[in-house]
């Protein structure tokens, strides 16, 4: 969907570690219902702007928009605030508890009287599992009994809280079984459904491919061509080499 | 072996009526078991209290029109199959019982143009996942459907028109997936099992001949003649997507110029879109259309006549009670249904007794996955494997094994 204006725009984002180059006049933009996957070889930058957006890193120049003003992302709590949520290959989540419990983790609701409203935290999570078609029996259970795909699950459902509408999610698939890998998919395609725009970060082609409207190619920190989903293996992938031109 | 015409093997032919139509229906009560299979009701209250003896068939009290019934199914230890369906950017597997009943079901998105021997091995790694999830080992497992989106021939279950499934070309399917699961495989094309399926158990349960049509990213019929689905010589029956409709139109994948896929595929609806609302999926076209987005609905509706033209020519020529409109496309209704109604009204052959029934699918964007079930249950012989472990059958007849071919 184009011709409007992006959710969220980078402009010539640059972000050096030392003599390291992570990220030089980086570009990206992310429109409302559109899942934008980032791809790119080991140490292309992908988490690094992954981080810049998620208020993890300040970067050292370039613009960043949200609905075409100019904001400043500064902590991950100032982009919570501005509606990025963002979910990292560690996911963070705490096994010894349940899955509310980690749904509103740090961000719990309480009752008038200051007390956690258990009751109504348990039924919004529950909305939200249902909302992704999350297959979980019980909301109730300790994150340590719970499969790969279905700890991602609850790591995306946290993400929701507070109505974001930018999700960033950074190695979602990694080392989950298939039946895990279609759940945290649909998943994705249900992200894009609700209207918001999702960054998808992967190795994995396939997955990338499968659910992206659009992917754009890092190479050494540089952007190094966009394509659409429907666009080959092949030319993904000789961008992301630098076999091509990346203008395929 | 019995002399034909002789009361045991009369009884037999009874007891194989019996099985087979509790087979299609997955449950039937008794009274209604007098009206499939045409016996008395005595006759099959014995059969059915003889096949319970046998461990193949279980009764449990029901419900039917108020009053207390008998629903016969077959026992359900009888086993499972599994169903898979590959579209061009779904992959859909689910494992159900010989009731047609869906106990377990996954969807894995797919990337455009994807790669057969990818897609398949996800397949396989899928159906052991499910069945793993619902507590059953794989001995139980009797077989798998699996259907594609490019026409089929049953003799080889390779896809028998080349160019149209990229990189599906000569792959051996059913090989592939049996040399992974070690149980036999069945391979059908995805409109003719959604014609199976919504024949079986779904709106055109009634009626002997009924067209299917699926509108989705590709369009594609069924064709169901005298309950039997038609498939042709090389399993191209029916394929209305290359049907052509545009003299001076676009070459087709398939190599002929102005195929109705050139005109309605997903590449083709998808493309007057750009301009006006961008990078879109089918996906978004239909929830849109939906919602009430007019150039959605008009992308949609124009789509329906164009289809609607010509399931009129394909209707004509077959003259079936009912047409069923299945497929993504058809989840907007009758944005979707209203056009090709039109079409099928204008067309005076088709209306001569009574009008033409043209219904969505019943069982919506599960039919095709209902229909690999279907096929994969009306491909194996239930007995002989429920024979494996319930020991000698001295009873139960060489004419029940035949089943459905």
């Amino acid at each position: 969907m184009t011709g409007r204006t992006p959710l969220l725009a980078l402009r010539q984002i640059s972000k050096y570690f030392g003599a390291v180059e992570a990220l030089v006049g980086v570009d990206l933009e992310v429109h409302a219902h559109e899942v934008v996957a980032l791809v790119g070889d080991n140490a292309a930058g992908k988490s690094t702007l992954a981080k810049v957006v998620a208020g993890a890193l300040t970067p050292d120049s370039g613009l960043i928009e949200i609905d075409g003003q100019p904001v400043s992302i500064s902590s991950p709590s100032a982009a919570n605030r501005l509606g990025i949520a963002s979910v990292f290959q560690d996911l963070a989540v705490c096994e010894n508890l349940d899955v509310t419990a980690n749904v509103f983790l740090g961000q719990e609701l309480r009752t008038t009287a200051g007390m956690l409203a258990d009751g109504r935290m348990e039924s919004e999570t529950r909305r939200l599992l249902r909302h992704l078609t999350v297959r979980i029996p019980s909301v109730r259970t300790p994150l340590r009994h719970l499969s790969g795909g279905q700890r991602q699950a609850v790591a995306i459902a946290r993400t929701l809280i507070g109505n974001p509408r930018i999700v960033v999610l950074d190695e979602p698939t990694a080392a989950l079984s298939v039946a895990q890998t279609a759940e945290v998919l649909t998943h994705i395609e249900r992200l894009r459904d609700l209207g918001l725009g999702v960054i998808l970060i992967s190795h994995n082609l396939n997955d990338v491919r499968a659910v992206s409207d659009r992917i754009e190619v890092l190479r050494h920190g540089r952007n190094n061509g966009s394509f659409p989903a429907t666009a080959s293996h092949e030319s993904i992938l000789a961008a992301i080499t630098g076999a091509g031109s990346g203008l395929l | 072996m019995p002399v034909a015409g002789s009361q045991s093997s009369l009884r037999e032919a009874n007891r194989a009526k019996i099985v087979d139509a509790v087979k299609e229906h997955g449950g039937l009560t008794q009274v209604e078991l007098t009206g499939a299979t045409g016996l008395s009701p005595a006759t099959v209250s014995t059969i059915v209290k003889e096949l319970v003896g046998a461990g193949f068939v279980e009764v449990r009290n029901t419900v039917r029109s108020g009053r207390r019934a008998q629903l016969v199914t077959l026992a359900h230890r009888v086993g499972l199959v599994a169903g898979v369906v590959v579209g061009h950017r779904h992959l859909r597997v689910a494992v159900a019982d010989v009731t047609h009943e869906v106990i377990a079901e996954q969807t894995l998105p797919l990337p455009a143009d994807h790669r057969s021997d990818t897609s398949l091995d996800r397949a396989a790694l899928l159906v052991v996942d499910l069945l793993e999830r619902v507590g059953v080992g794989m001995d139980e497992l009797l077989a798998i459907g699996i259907g594609l989106p490019a026409p089929v021939d049953s003799s080889t279950g390779q896809v028998s028109v080349r160019g149209i499934l990229r990189g599906w070309d000569g792959v051996p399917v059913a090989q592939v997936l049996e040399k992974r699961l070690a149980r036999p495989v069945f391979v059908d094309n995805d409109a003719n099992l959604g014609a199976l399926a919504e024949s079986t158990v779904g709106a055109a349960r009634p009626y002997h001949h009924a067209i299917y049509v699926r509108a989705s990213h590709g369009v594609g019929s069924g064709i169901v003649l005298s309950g039997r689905v038609h498939r042709g010589l090389g399993g191209t029956a029916g394929e209305i997507g290359h049907v052509q409709v545009d003299p001076a139109g676009r070459i087709c994948v398939c190599g002929s110029r102005g195929c109705l896929d050139t005109v309605v595929g997903g590449a083709a609806l998808l493309e007057p879109l750009r301009t006006s609302h961008g990078n879109v999926t089918l996906r978004d076209v239909v929830a849109l259309a939906a919602d009430g987005d007019p150039g959605c609905r008009q992308i949609v509706a124009d789509a329906g006549a164009a289809i609607g033209s010509v399931v009129a020519g394909l209707a004509t020529a077959l003259n079936p009670e009912c047409v069923v409109v299945g497929g993504e496309l058809a989840e907007t209704g009758d944005i979707l249904l209203g056009p090709i109604r039109d079409a099928l009204r204008r067309r005076s052959l088709l209306n001569q007794l009574t009008p033409l029934e043209i219904v969505p699918a019943a069982l919506g964007q599960q039919a095709e996955l209902v229909g690999a079930i279907v096929l994969a249950l009306q491909s194996t012989d239930v007995f002989e494997t429920a024979d494996d472990g319930l020991g000698p059958m001295p009873e139960l007849p060489a004419a029940m094994q035949k089943g459905t071919p």
